[in-house]
């Protein structure tokens, strides 16, 4: 049974959501407000059955039709109508508006379906730290096409994930009616992953908030998920005036309307609660109007680069780069109930496709979740531990199939802490193999680097094989943005800092992402050359032949924090180089060596030659000759350099 | 016994694995007497006389102006004359002239590994029959360091400028006055005409001067001086070489019909407390603050006290300044060295007028007077802008009697300047000249 049945006080809170959006649509219509709103006019009674009854250690994720979940769950109008007025003293500063709402375990964000998983993440961490925790995500009927879901509903039947998934059934995506786009069942859907399916809908509100709690008392004490199929339907258009539903279809929804009804059986306390909340809200606006915008300065901070002052000698270190990985999170397994390792094939004995997580599962199997292939899920479930205070570190076991994960990173991990205004933040990582030379072919072999180091608010790693990766691991560990870690295939068996020549020095920067430079023992370097990752154990192993057959004296500048260039430092070097080499594995265009080189001319007063080597723009191929020609060959660096410079 | 000397050359410094022999001074088979200097050696850092521990007669193995491999038997000195057979003349591999000097800079490391050579550098070595030896010490050679070595001044940067041709023959002066007594030149004086006939010799030289005001300077100055308090040679360094980056014909020099410019500012300053005149360098001056400048002057004067200056410091200087300051002179003209524009000289504080000259030589091929003049107005203002402001000045003078100060006259009729019974300069208040 439901701790509220029907009440006044339901049915006040509800007349309220619908005030309070009707306000909206009133003040988005005299040009006061900024952007779009999508009215839930009609489902409230939705909210009330769900946001309104969980409890307040619970979370709530939500879609682009959330100011009821909002108000239902925090009761916070106030914030609500100052966010939508863009005021600062809105739940997200104004920055977020109606779709990007946070405040006290309540997220909202305007991805379709992207939400799931990273409610199923924050869920996961509930169930970890034990807290009894529960939580609902909404979604729209329109939202089962997407494909994160079904990766997410799979994953949290298999783990037994506390969520319920709310499906707000309304019979329209935006404007296309379910007949055209929806296929099968929903509920069998989710009773096909072995989720327990619930159906209920607004127009018996009573019986609603009874099933509701149902399902979320059995989300709690299972500590399973479950999926609630809820019927409801939208009496406004989509957002504003975008409607072209029948008024016939929507006069006969309106008929069976709860409110409605509630207006024509009992006027008098309908008229009542409707002046006292009307009253209410525009109280609150007059005060809201009166208001300042978010200043700038409060919002954006600029980005100042890692300052490089001091340098250290390299090491040859007699281990393995992927044997210094996997040290480095066994501690942390051994030392913190917070690291948490995800990816596909990573459970011991098979330990990750690259043996990066050896072991891991035999010393804390609750901190390592081996996932089905779900790229997108490992991502958004890895958000979701990460804004729930965990660290997780997740593994695309290939590069390439990175881009199945691309919206977790750059929708939802990139953007989170900023816009809910500075709330959260999502110290979100995920690690990834680039590269080839290996013959894995065109989809296995790719550098996708560029795609991966313009993203705002993320930064991106690039390890190398000149000292302990663990360094750059510790650092990641203290930072609270999202990082992306990009290793190289090649590399993991190799160990760190082997053969160096004798007429180099290898230092590296003592800054958090270091910076190795290595250059001639003696003698002024004569080029500059600029390569990370894979590529820079590449460059360094061929320095001397590259010396001897170019006729110049190379240094080599490895940057390993590579979403921010270097430029102070190498701008420097190449004052009296005044030539530049850029190597890197991926194609050129737009890609690493054109930000570096934009960052440079910016700078540098002086002119400088410069020359990219890249790999050619073609997936890579297989066969060995080719994948040779296609990506910088040591033949091709050589001959490019001379034909450049001599 | 027929060999009573053998003449080796001898290991001066671990990289100075060739040494060039630099004079010598007896014919073939001529007869020397024990004291005699029979040939001297230069290193990247000294020159080395070698004696005769003997008489006898001289059997060389060498000539002036090569270079020669440490151990290498070089001359021997026989008991007899008959006693020398001199061989076909010994054809010598290495026909480099001194270690090599290429586009590096040995200051951090001493490099004992093997010298690597590119493909382009190794055919230029065989080409011109260069030992790879020459390298030793360091860990690249390209085809350029080679170029540079065989003419340092290949490219526009000049990177050493260690003078190598074997002196001039002297003309015979045939009515030479009677009365006179001839005193040898030393190999150091010899290298000093060299190096200064380059700029001289054309004649196109031409000095201008300027005063200085020293009125209030040493307050100031002082407090950013740790070793060298009342000199003006460290701050002059400083200006100058802020000055000299504006000033970058100042900074260069002429050769063969062109002016070169050095990309650095690299000051020279000139130094001779018994051991010889030497211009030793500041390394990239215009990066130094004054007490840095300061404390390099002082570093590189022990270094000379003690024999040790590197090579480094000896090379590679853009613009030269003598401070003859120390030698009461009020005016004096500096001759420029080789591979510089210019000189500049500074004189010794007038304390009466409180004023010093600054001269500056310069190479009037390079640039002109108003140039220079210009440089040197700059340099005035910049150096009197260090006095005292107003109330430090007040502040400063003061009653040598009862020291009152100026600024604490408050009848404000200022002080006397008188000379004191003991015939100082100084000053006095109203009130202790009245004599009360
Ligand atoms: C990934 C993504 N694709 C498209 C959209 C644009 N869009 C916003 S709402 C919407 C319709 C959603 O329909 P449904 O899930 O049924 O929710 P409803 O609007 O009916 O509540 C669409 C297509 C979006 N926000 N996100
Ligand atoms: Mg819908």
């Amino acid at each position: 049974m439901s701790k509220m049945a029907i009440n006044h006080k339901i049915i006040k809170q509800a007349l309220t959501i619908r005030r309070v959006e009707e306000k909206f649509l009133d003040l988005f219509s005299q040009g006061k407000l900024n952007g779009t709103v999508h009215t839930c006019v009609g489902q409230e009674f939705s909210a009330m059955a769900f946001a309104a009854q969980l409890e307040k250690r619970d979370f709530i994720f939500s879609n682009h039709r959330c100011h009821g979940h909002y108000m239902a769950f925090t009761d916070d109008v106030r914030g609500l109508l100052a966010e939508l007025l863009g005021k600062a003293s809105g739940t997200s500063g104004g920055i977020g508006s109606s779709q990007h709402l946070c405040r006290s375990n309540f997220y909202s964000n305007g991805i379709q379906g992207g939400i799931v998983p990273v409610a199923a993440g924050y869920a996961l961490g509930n169930k970890l730290n034990k807290n009894g925790a529960i939580g609902v995500v909404f979604i729209g009927d329109g939202t089962l096409g997407e494909g994160a879901l079904y990766e997410t509903m799979n994953i949290i039947s298999k783990w037994e994930i506390p969520l319920l998934i709310v499906c707000e059934n309304n019979f329209y995506a935006q404007s296309t009616p379910q007949s055209v786009n929806l296929a099968g069942s929903i509920t069998a859907r989710a009773e096909a992953f072995g989720i327990k399916a619930y159906k209920g809908d607004t127009w018996n509100p009573e019986l609603l908030l009874t099933q509701a709690q149902e399902a979320m008392d059995y989300v709690r004490t299972e500590t399973k998920p479950a999926f609630f199929h809820c019927d409801t339907y939208r009496l406004n258009a989509h957002s504003k005036g975008d409607d072209d539903r029948s008024a016939e279809e929507i006069n006969e929804y309106r008929a069976k309307d709860f409110l409605v009804k509630f207006e024509q059986e009992e006027p008098e306390y309908f008229n009542r609660f409707k002046e006292k909340i009307d009253e209410d809200i525009d109280r609150m606006l007059a005060t809201i109007f009166e208001e300042g915008d978010t200043k700038l300065e409060d919002y954006y901070t600029p980005h100042t680069n890692q300052k490089t002052e001091h340098w250290i000698a390299l090491e040859t270190i007699n281990k393995r780069q992927v044997e210094l990985m996997n040290t480095f999170f066994k501690q942390q397994f051994e030392q913190s109930d917070k690291v948490v390792f995800i990816g596909e094939d990573c459970l011991s004995p098979y330990g990750g496709a690259f043996k990066v997580a050896k072991d891991l599962s035999f010393i804390k199997p609750n901190q390592l979740y081996s996932t089905p292939i779900s790229e997108a899920a490992i991502m958004g479930i890895s958000n979701g531990l990460a804004l729930n205070g965990f660290k997780p570190f997740a593994e695309i076991m290939f590069g390439d199939f990175i881009t199945l994960a691309f919206d977790q990173i750059v929708n939802h991990a990139s953007k989170f802490h900023h816009m809910f205004n500075k709330q959260v933040d999502c110290p979100v990582v995920v690690r990834t193999p680039m590269g080839g030379r290996r013959g894995y072919g065109p989809t296995h072999s790719q550098t996708l680097d560029k795609f991966l180091i313009g993203i705002d608010h993320v930064k991106t790693v690039a390890i190398n094989t000149f000292f302990n990766p663990a360094i750059v691991f510790e650092s990641i560990l203290q930072e609270k943005q999202p990082v992306i870690v990009l290793e190289n295939k090649t590399d993991y068996g190799k160990k760190i800092l082997t053969n160096p020549s004798k007429a180099f020095i290898y230092n590296r920067s003592n800054d958090a992402y270091p910076i190795v430079h290595i250059k001639p023992v003696v003698s002024q370097p004569d080029v500059t050359i600029v390569a990370y990752g894979g590529m820079a154990d590449f460059a360094a192993t061929m320095i001397e032949d590259l010396f001897k057959e170019c006729d110049i004296k190379p240094e080599l500048i490895i940057p390993s924090l590579i979403s921010e260039i270097p430029v102070e430092f190498i701008a420097n070097q190449l004052s009296q180089t005044k030539k530049l080499i850029v190597i890197e594995e991926g194609s050129s265009y737009s890609s690493y060596s054109s930000e570096l080189i934009a960052a440079l001319s910016e700078v540098m007063d002086e002119s400088f030659k410069v020359r990219r080597i890249a790999g050619l723009p073609v997936p890579i191929p297989s066969v060995k000759s080719l994948e040779e020609q296609v990506l910088p060959s040591k033949d091709r660096i050589i001959n490019e350099i001379k034909s450049t410079f001599n | 016994m027929a060999v009573l000397q053998q003449i080796a050359v001898p290991l001066l410094a671990v990289n100075d694995t060739f040494l060039t022999v630099v004079e010598v001074n007896f014919n073939q088979k001529a007869a020397v007497k024990k004291g005699d200097i029979v040939m001297v050696f230069e290193t990247s850092k000294t020159t080395y006389e070698v004696i005769a521990e003997t008489d006898g007669f001289i059997k060389l193995m060498c000539e002036a102006g090569k270079d020669y491999a440490v151990n290498d038997i070089v001359a021997e000195i026989y008991s007899s004359v008959d006693e020398i057979v001199v061989e076909e003349k010994k054809v010598v591999e290495v026909v480099v002239s001194k270690p090599a000097t290429t586009g590096v800079s040995k200051a951090e490391f001493n490099y004992t590994g093997t010298t690597l050579f590119s493909l382009a550098a190794q055919s230029l070595l065989q080409e011109k029959k260069i030992s790879p030896d020459v390298f030793a010490g360091y860990e690249m050679v390209t085809a350029k360091d080679i170029q540079l070595h065989l003419n340092p001044n290949a490219f526009d940067k000049v990177v050493e400028t260690i003078a190598t041709k074997a002196p001039q023959p002297q003309k015979q002066n045939a009515a030479l006055p009677d009365g006179t007594t001839s005193i040898k030149l030393s190999s150091n004086k010899k290298r000093e005409i060299e190096y200064l006939s380059a700029v001289q010799e054309t004649g196109l030289t031409s000095t201008l001067a300027i005063n200085i005001s020293t009125n209030g300077l040493f307050g100031s100055v002082n407090k950013h001086l740790k070793y060298f308090k009342n000199s003006l040679l460290p701050l002059l360094v400083y200006e100058t070489s802020r000055l000299l980056v504006k000033y970058p014909l100042l900074n260069g020099f002429f050769y063969s019909n062109q002016i070169y410019t050095y990309n650095e500012v690299n000051i020279g300053f000139a130094i001779d407390i018994d051991k010889g005149l030497k211009v030793v360098k500041v390394a990239k001056t215009n990066e130094l603050s004054v007490a840095q400048v300061e404390e390099t002057i002082l570093e590189l004067s022990n270094q000379y006290l003690e024999d040790k200056i590197p090579v480094e410091s000896l090379i590679g200087i853009s613009f030269t300044v003598t401070d003859l300051s120390g030698e009461g002179v009020s005016y004096f003209r500096p001759l420029v060295n080789m591979y510089n524009s210019a000189i500049m000289g500074i004189s010794a504080i007038d304390e009466e007028l409180q004023r010093f000259n600054t001269s500056i030589t310069f190479d009037h091929r390079i640039t002109e007077g108003k140039y220079v003049a210009q440089f040197l107005s700059e340099l005035k203002s910049r150096m009197e802008s260090y006095a005292y402001n107003d109330a430090e000045v007040n502040n400063h003078i003061k009653c040598y009697k009862c020291f009152k100060t100026l600024q604490e006259d408050l009848a404000q009729v200022g002080l006397l300047p008188v000379i004191t019974p003991q015939g100082k300069r100084e000053h006095i208040c109203q009130t202790c000249w009245n004599g009360l």
